[in-house]
């Protein structure tokens, strides 16, 4: 049985959903940095106000 | 706490990509070709990978959601849901990898069998609690339902495990474990290359909790701090 091909698109599924996930989970991580930053900056200012 | 997380464990990332370079290498270029599966058979370096992640990633659920319930504690809350979604992630690969070996070797992608029935029950539980997690208000009771569910969920390993030896299936039966040891009803490439990719993924198990777990404590400190806000407006 020659399934060379299958066997590549195969791989080649699975290593795109491993990808998407881990590409998924630090895009997530750096937005929720950014928010972070965002409301640690705003929180002084609120006080002081 | 963030800030420790920022720059990662550069030496973890190098050591499975790495490992990674080693797996793939070795299924394309090492081990040899099955005689009656033909070259669809090397499906299984990545299949059995999946499915011990899912499995260790349910196992760290049921231990983290016993550890919650038994302590209180926020943060087994917060490894038991990284786990989980991990494990979700492994397991539908391991739904999605079975049946494309399946069709070729067996002439259909899916059987009710009970090794495939049971892991689709499992995925299925695992979902549910996800949903259960993004469906209901945050605070303890969430995570308690969630424990529940976690622990209930894992019993359906050993029934996955032994269900090709209770059972007559048309999943193979164990060949990495048998009864006269470890790697005993495998060629010695086939077992080393098996060792190298379960070994890469579950570095890469590490990584992935290492980024969920920083996610949801991010989660946590956001939440605190805009009730800090609210409480000072």
């Amino acid at each position: 049985m020659n399934h060379l091909g299958y066997l590549f698109a195969a791989n080649l599924f699975v290593w795109g959903a491993i990808f998407f996930y881990v590409f998924t989970l630090i895009k997530k991580n750096n937005q929720l940095k950014q928010d972070l930053q965002l409301i640690k900056e705003t929180l002084p200012k609120d006080s002081e106000s | 706490m963030n800030e420790d997380n920022e720059s990662g464990p550069p030496i973890l990332i190098w050591f499975t990509v790495l490992m990674f370079i080693a797996a793939i290498s070795a299924i394309f270029m090492y081990v040899p070709t099955e005689k009656t599966e033909g070259i669809i058979q090397r499906i299984m370096y990545f299949h059995i990978p999946c499915a011990w992640l899912a499995f260790f990633a349910f196992f760290i659920v049921f231990v983290c959601s016993i550890l919650f319930l038994w302590k209180k504690d926020r943060e087994w809350d917060i490894y038991a849901h990284a786990s989980a979604e991990i494990g979700v992630v492994f397991c539908s690969l391991v739904l999605i990898t079975g049946p494309l070996w399946a069709k070729p070797v067996w002439g259909t992608w899916w059987v009710w069998d009970a090794r495939l029935t049971s892991t689709l029950v499992l995925w299925l539980i695992y979902i549910a609690y996800l949903m259960l997690r993004m469906r209901t208000d945050a605070g303890s009771m969430r995570a308690r339902y969630a424990a529940v569910v976690g622990i209930a969920g894992f019993l359906d390993i050993p029934i996955i495990h032994f269900s090709v030896l209770w059972w007559r299936t048309f999943h193979p039966k164990p060949k990495m474990i048998t009864s006269e040891g470890i790697g005993t009803g495998m060629a010695n490439e086939m077992v080393i290359t098996l060792g190298i990719s379960l070994f890469a993924f579950t570095l890469l198990y590490f990584l992935m909790m290492e980024q969920r777990i920083a996610l949801e404590k991010m989660k946590d400190e956001i939440d605190r701090l805009k009730r800090e806000k609210l409480y000072s407006n």
